[in-house]
């Protein structure tokens, strides 16, 4: 969709401010979700299926992610969390472990520079997950670039690099357990506020595309809440892009404001008929 | 920045802000809505102008306020405004907008899972629900569904429409030949209706089966430790080996707050020197949790609308598969075949 229109004068300038009014638009609902999850699905299967080389795959999606998150900062999502790597990522080819940390430390360091997104909408990044197990040259690396976001304030992007979400459990239960506390002390709350997303904003909505339907170790923790929202998309991840995105924003939005709204009116009037209410609750 | 600020100024011109919070005209789509399908649609345009008009009534006083304490400013707050309002305006027009496409799409999902339930109907005989299974390349060792209790004014409602649900699903899994479901409930509904249940399950299979025929079964309440056989009182009475199927039953008790159990336990072991922080691996914990509320399962079916896990135990839907669909509201036998072909289709392939 962008390669046809880009030809034309002026095009990315009205992309650009309907992706501001739509974003205003959608923040003044006061519905947007605070907390995001991605899992990035499809980069590898889009190569192939484009006969692009793997690695091309992998930079699609990332420049994908990148117009999806700054769609989401600018509505006024306070948190996203994407999954960059797992820990059973390991298993993959070593060429392509090597391409995929190399990609990541790169992009990290982009997404930090001047004018980017970082200082455009002032995201703390954060790389999350058992960093132990990264080379020591990239942890070094990824830990001095991201310390530069740290002052920022306005938003966080979570990279889970590498991540599963089982470790993140085990690392919290050790976490509270190393924290000396009498087990009267522990509930549910300090193994929460150990979990590696313990400072964000609770989950409110997960976002896998390529159209499999399993959390595949992903913010398993998180996502089992009641309440939150697990939406699938069929397009593999560069293809998703922020129409989708939008979609997904807008679909957020209308259900919340419907069923917060139900509430309420069942709340001052309580004039709508059974038949109707029920209607309206199916249909949200 | 500039350039929608010049565009929602010149476009408010045309609007007029003022009678907006009063004698607001909704935009032709809201008449359409009104006039053209079916009142419940009004009712959500009458929600999305109410909540408008909220705020307008808000802002309105405020705005009378502050033009009385301060003259000079009035020009930059009202832009403001004014860029607040048309957002507003915007919104609700893609709101109409998408419930008007969300009408459409709820009336296409409901019509095709009425077709889905003529297609598939297994009138409580194995048989047809045998030969639908065999046709699939593997099937789950371990099926897991997440139950709703409806309110118990409707038909199917209540505690003895869970029970239903629940004991039907029992024969088709039976029926389909998996040895393990796992039934979760919210609050505990059918853990605390055990015996209840128990003599439920047994007249739904006789149904199916025959009464003289009834396959064996156990249900087992992990957090309690307990294990039911059949509807007998006594629990050794038959071989744990013979039952056809093995049912358990979990709620929210048996998600986070076991973790948080396994937690303290672990705490005290450790405060005690009879454990050690670095002897905590994953294999143990999982091991641990495996015991304590059951090895993960393979398939999780939902039979809500939309997707909610409903805190379903975390540790256990690491690689499970979901099903559901989208806009079903009830226990049917569809969603249960469709969620087994779509396991039998499925592949995993961890990291790679």
């Amino acid at each position: 969709m962008m390669d046809g229109g880009s030809t034309i004068p002026g095009y990315s300038v009205a992309l650009e401010w309907v992706k501001n009014l739509f974003s205003r638009t959608i923040k003044s609902s006061n519905c947007v979700p605070k907390h995001i999850g991605f899992v990035m699905d499809g980069n590898r299967r889009y190569a192939r299926k484009n006969e692009i080389e793997i690695k091309e795959g992998h930079e699609a999606g990332f420049s994908s992610l990148s117009q999806v998150l700054e769609l989401c900062y600018e509505a006024g999502v306070d948190t996203a969390t994407v999954f960059a790597f797992s820990i059973e990522n390991f298993r993959r080819t070593p060429s392509e472990v090597d391409h995929l940390m190399r990609l990541a430390r790169e992009k990290i360091r982009q997404i930090t520079q001047h004018g980017e997104i970082a200082e455009k909408y002032g995201v703390r990044i954060r790389v999350i997950g058992d960093v132990s197990r990264l080379h020591k040259s990239v942890y070094d690396d990824i830990v001095a670039t991201t310390e530069l976001t740290k002052s920022n304030t306005r938003a966080t992007l979570n990279i889970c690099f590498p991540y599963t979400s089982r470790e993140e459990m085990l690392h919290s239960i050790k976490d509270v357990i190393a924290g000396g506390k009498k087990s009267g002390e522990i509930n549910e709350a300090s193994i929460e506020r150990s979990l590696y997303t313990g400072d964000d904003p609770p989950l409110d909505l997960l976002i896998r595309t390529s159209g499999v339907t399993r959390l595949s170790d992903f913010l398993l923790w998180q996502v089992s809440e009641r309440g939150v929202v697990i939406e699938l998309f069929d397009c593999l991840w560069p293809e998703f892009g922020p129409m989708k995105m939008a979609w997904a924003l807008l679909k957020f939005a209308f259900r919340k404001t419907f069923s917060d709204k139900e509430n309420e009116l069942e709340d001052d009037d309580g004039v709508l008929e059974n038949q109707d209410d029920l209607y309206i609750k199916k249909t949200l | 920045m500039n350039v929608i600020g010049e565009s929602v100024q010149t476009r408010s011109g045309r609007d007029e802000i003022g009678p907006v919070a009063s004698g607001r005209v909704p935009p032709p789509e809201a008449s359409v809505l009104r006039n053209g399908l079916t009142r419940s649609k009004a009712h959500m345009v009458q929600a999305v102008t109410k909540s408008v008009m909220l705020d307008d009534d808000q802002e309105m006083i405020e705005r009378k306020l502050k033009r009385l304490s301060q003259e000079k400013s009035l020009f930059d707050r009202k832009t403001s405004k004014i860029q607040f309002l048309m957002c507003k305006v915007l919104l609700m027009i893609m709101y109409l907008i998408y419930g008007f496409y969300r009408y459409f799409q709820y009336e296409y999902n409901r019509m095709k899972l009425k077709l889905l339930n003529i297609m598939y109907n297994p009138s409580n005989t194995p048989q047809l629900i045998r030969q639908d299974v065999n046709k699939l390349k593997k099937i789950p060792k371990r099926l897991a569904a997440i139950l709703e209790m409806k309110s118990a004014s409707y038909v199917g409602g209540g505690v003895k429409g869970l029970m239903n649900d629940g004991s039907e699903l029992v024969c088709w899994t039976v029926s389909a030949g998996i040895k393990h479901l796992i039934l979760y409930d919210y609050d505990g509904v059918l853990k605390n209706n055990v015996q209840d249940f128990r003599k439920e399950i047994r007249a739904k299979l006789g149904k199916y089966y025959g009464p003289s025929n009834v396959p064996k079964y156990a249900i087992r309440i992990p957090h309690l430790n307990k294990i039911y056989f059949n509807d007998e009182d006594d629990a050794t009475s038959n071989g744990k080996n013979k039952v056809a199927i093995e049912v358990s039953l979990l709620s929210n008790r048996d998600g986070r707050e076991t973790i948080v159990d396994l937690t303290r336990t672990m705490a005290d072991l450790c405060a005690a020197n009879e454990l050690k922080l670095s002897n905590i691996t994953m294999k143990l914990v999982d091991k641990e949790l495996t015991h304590l509320v059951g090895p993960e399962p393979d398939l999780l079916l939902y039979f809500g609308p939309a997707l909610d896990l409903q805190g379903f135990p975390p540790w256990h839907i690491r690689l499970t598969e979901l099903h559901w669909e989208e806009d079903n509201d009830d226990v049917v036998y569809s969603v249960f075949i469709r969620g087994l072909q779509k396991y039998s289709a499925c592949k995993i392939n961890v990291g790679k």
